[in-house]
């Protein structure tokens, strides 16, 4: 942070159809949003210029994030709520920017700090019922390792590390849902709708995802507890 | 079924396609009006990445949702994937915003913008559930109009509209929606609709007009059916100033082209290059005035967001006030991080100048200069202003600025064209290359690039050079051939525009009526996205023309005489057959015809026959 930079952190929502677009596509859209904003946003140095700006971890086209957070660096301060509320004012509503604050220039970045995410996987289908799903998810779990082919990679998760809370199945209509707690790590994360498909794939269970969500992503504290970045 | 019925079957298919944001709306901008009673949904013939950014599209649709209790939304042809899916999910081509059936509109606008994309209307009416053809709609069906640059020869794709709008809409519209109100609220059938649409200026309706052959099946002409007017001349506007050009664009979300707020700063070039469709028929030169603009620039930054504003037209480097408006905005957006565009240079001192001005202190793009021929002899042919000198300075003062990189559009095929010619652009290109060189110091020379553009000439009709006959293929071949021998290979990268699809243009841009049918054969076997390299498919269009008798060659490769009719002598731009012979016989003997906005009227006939004039920073000439 250059001298006389102030680095604001927000918090936002990527909800409703614009679940569908890509990382990169809410990064262009947030950054013309801040733009719009009017913000005194810093600009990076060097051959090409470009905003100042850095996003949490990515989001996959299709799954919605209920609380996602970038960091802005301002070149003069401004009150936090007049900042969000000029934010909220130039943002769809589907992706509204909706709590911020200044944090110190020596907290590390979002990517490096935000290793625990929440997810919520909604299944719809003849037999999405809850008792279904939970058997079937209890036998993909209890295996201990969860193997995906991605890009041509392979990739193993230890789901003792990969998962540190048990999912949990509970009712919606028409279907059910479960929630996932992820841990992040440097080799990539779970992304919990595989899991939750390769167990429906398993146990013979005619039901789909519907839908995912990620309603967290959290700070886990040297001493072991989950905090919001903002 | 109105108010968004379909977004649930739409969002269905979205985790099995590529690119969802072509599909879903929400877009900054984008206008919501559930309640309006005439619904307007306008459409480009191809996917949302291509068509968003037009801009004849974004005026409409401002236009057109300003009118009160009136509606416009957008819609696209959706890839492969996603139409593949709607079919088989039986979900109709639907509007973005309230994710209605096209089908359920009152008017459906579909813009033309380029000769390939001929196929992509069909696939665009049969996705919506409509018939293809004007005469199978019915009472139920919308009005399917047509526009934009193509309209200057509509034969080709007539029957596939009910109508089509020749010139510029900002006002048609208006007339268009009026009157098929008025219609509908007078009961009239769409017979008598289409007859009372007939009467608003500038509007083509093509069930009017019949191509009349002779014993011997020549074509002789198109007439019109009594009460429809026997030329359709195009619409245009007076004062660009008086119409405000939309300053709340849609932002997109994906990755689209032109992916930047423009700004409309002229419209039209009188500079009168003989092969340029558009330099003929969106004359006269209409300026819009440096306040004006600049205002528009800063308002719609600020309530768009993006960080980039092209100052678009055909030759914006030629606006008399340009360099004050460049000052301008330099001094407004220091320090944002915001960059100023211009789409396209002139091969001169200016052009450099202003290239340095809107690139200054920021990233410097390529430079992108159209000398079009390689000998002087040929450049005069076609009244391209310009000299080797201009070139050669131009490149040396940008590569002297810091510029490692040129990109030069080049045409073969052009009327009386010799190997000679041709060699000449491999010369010329040598000749750039070595004082790009000089420019450049020593220690940068390994990153300079000369990039080579070469496309075959394709004669369109409403030019001095529609009567000319388009290089056959083989003999486009052998020319290619020449050209590569002739040019230096060190540091230069050669880029061919594949001539099949040259061919294929030629066709549709000076076709009749009959070519219809063979678009309609080839999209039967499968043919949209032509203008994609991928799917286009010389040998599927081949069969077509050979299904139904036509002979594309005929059509392309014979030079015609002035007395012969052409299938598009009822479309008027303005422009008098009388000056396009003219400038025809000043090209086969070299002569050049000065450009009008800043010299002596060239009697094109334009200003005169539509009542306007030149105008300039705002002003009238008069
Ligand atoms: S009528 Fe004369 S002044 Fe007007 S566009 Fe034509 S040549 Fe130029």
């Amino acid at each position: 942070m250059a001298e006389g930079e102030f680095r604001l952190r927000v918090r936002y929502g990527k909800v409703g159809r614009l679940r569908w677009l890509s990382h990169l596509e809410i990064v262009h859209a947030l950054e013309r949003i801040i733009r719009r904003a009017g913000l005194p946003y810093a600009l990076t140095r060097g051959f090409s210029p470009h905003m100042k700006v850095a996003f949490g971890p990515a989001l996959p086209v299709g799954t919605a994030g209920e609380n996602e957070y970038l960091d802005v660096w301002l070149t003069r301060y401004t009150g936090v709520e007049d900042a969000l509320g000029v934010l909220a004012a130039c943002a769809p509503a589907d992706l509204a920017p909706n709590l911020a604050r200044f944090v110190g220039e020596k907290e590390p970045s979002l990517t490096a700090a935000i290793t625990i995410a929440r997810y919520e996987v909604a299944i719809e289908g003849k037999e999405s019922s809850t008792e279904n799903v939970r058997t079937a998810l209890e036998s993909v779990v209890s295996a201990g390792t969860f193997e995906v082919e991605h890009k041509g990679k392979h990739k193993v998760f230890d789901l003792a590390r990969s998962l540190p809370e048990e999912a949990r199945v509970r009712d919606r209509e028409d279907g059910s849902v479960v929630d996932v707690t992820v841990r992040m790590g440097s080799q990539g994360s779970l992304r919990p709708e595989l899991l939750v498909v390769r167990a429906l794939e398993t146990a013979s269970v005619d039901a789909t995802v519907l839908h995912t969500t990620r309603t967290d992503t959290l700070i886990e504290t040297p001493e072991g507890v989950w905090v919001r970045p903002v | 079924m109105t108010n968004g019925g379909l977004w649930p079957q739409v969002e269905r298919l979205l985790a099995s396609v590529e690119r969802p944001a072509r599909y879903i709306d929400r877009e900054w901008n984008a206008v919501h009006q559930p309640g309006a009673d005439y619904r307007a949904a306008l459409v480009y013939p191809d996917t949302y990445e291509i068509g968003q950014a037009n801009q004849a599209i974004a005026i409409l649709y401002a236009t057109l949702n300003g009118l009160p209790a009136v509606v416009a939304e957008r819609a696209y042809l959706p890839w492969l994937d996603m139409s593949t899916a709607m079919r088989d999910a039986g979900v109709p081509l639907f509007s973005l915003e309230s994710c209605t059936a096209l089908s359920e509109f009152d008017l459906i606008g579909i813009t033309v913008p380029y000769e390939l994309t001929y196929s992509n209307i069909l696939e665009v009416l049969d996705l919506a559930g409509l018939p293809i053809r004007a005469s199978e709609r019915t009472e139920a069906h919308p009005l399917v109009i047509g526009g934009g640059p193509s309209a200057f020869n509509p034969e080709p794709f007539a029957p596939f509209f009910d109508a089509v709008l020749v010139g510029e809409g900002e006002e048609a519209v208006a007339d268009i929606v009026a009157a098929h109100r008025a219609a509908k609220q007078s009961g009239l059938d769409r017979a008598a609709t289409l007859m009372a649409l007939s009467a608003v200026p500038g509007v083509y309706v093509p069930a009017l007009y019949r191509p009349e052959y002779d014993a011997d099946g020549a074509f002789i002409g198109v007439s019109a059916v009594p009460g429809a007017p026997d030329v359709v001349t195009k619409r245009v506007l007076a004062d660009l100033d008086a119409h405000r050009p939309p300053t709340a664009p849609i932002v997109p979300f994906m990755d689209v082209v032109h992916d930047r707020f423009g700004v409309e700063v002229l419209r039209g070039c009188t500079r009168g290059c003989r092969f340029c469709q558009a330099g003929m028929v969106y004359r006269p030169v209409r300026e819009r005035s440096a306040d004006p603009i600049v205002r528009d620039v800063l308002a719609g930054l600020a309530c768009t967001g993006y960080d980039e504003v092209s100052l678009t037209s055909l030759s914006t480097t030629d606006h008399s006030q340009l360099e004050e408006v460049l000052r301008r905005l330099q001094r407004r957006l220091e320090g944002t991080g915001v960059s100023v565009s211009l789409p396209s240079l002139r091969v001169d001192a200016f052009g450099v100048e202003m290239a340095r001005l809107v690139s200054a202190g920021g990233k410097k793009s390529g430079l992108t200069l159209a000398p079009e021929a390689g000998t002087q002899r040929m450049r005069d042919v076609i009244n391209k202003n310009v000299t080797e000198e201009d070139l050669l300075g131009s490149v040396q003062r940008a590569f002297e600025a810091g510029w490692r990189r040129v990109k030069l559009y080049f045409m073969i095929g052009l009327p009386t064209e010799t190997d000679d010619d041709v060699r000449g652009i491999g010369e010329l290109v040598g000749r750039v290359f070595r004082v790009a060189r000089e420019a450049t110091p020593p220690a940068q020379r390994g990153g300079l690039r000369v990039a080579v553009s070469v496309s075959t000439f394709v004669p369109k009709a409403q030019t001095p050079f529609q009567w000319d006959a388009q290089l056959p293929l083989e003999e486009v071949r052998r020319r290619q051939s020449v050209l590569r021998e002739s040019m230096p290979r060190k540091g230069v990268e050669l880029h061919w525009h594949d001539s099949d699809v040259s061919f294929l243009e030629g066709v549709m841009a000076r076709g009749g009526r009959e070519v219809a049918d063979v678009i309609e054969a080839a999209w039967r076997d499968g043919a949209t996205f032509d203008a994609w390299t991928e799917r286009f498919n010389p040998s599927r269009w081949a069969a077509a023309f050979e299904a139904c008798g036509i002979e594309p060659a005929s059509i392309a490769n014979r030079e015609r005489t002035p007395a012969e009719p052409l299938p598009w002598d009822h479309i008027s731009a303005g422009v008098s057959k009388r000056y396009l012979l003219r400038e025809r016989e000043r090209a086969l003997t070299g002569e050049l015809t000065p450009d009008c906005s800043f010299e002596s009227c060239a009697g094109c006939d334009v200003c005169q026959d539509l009542g306007v004039d030149i105008v300039l920073g705002g002003v009238a000439r008069g």
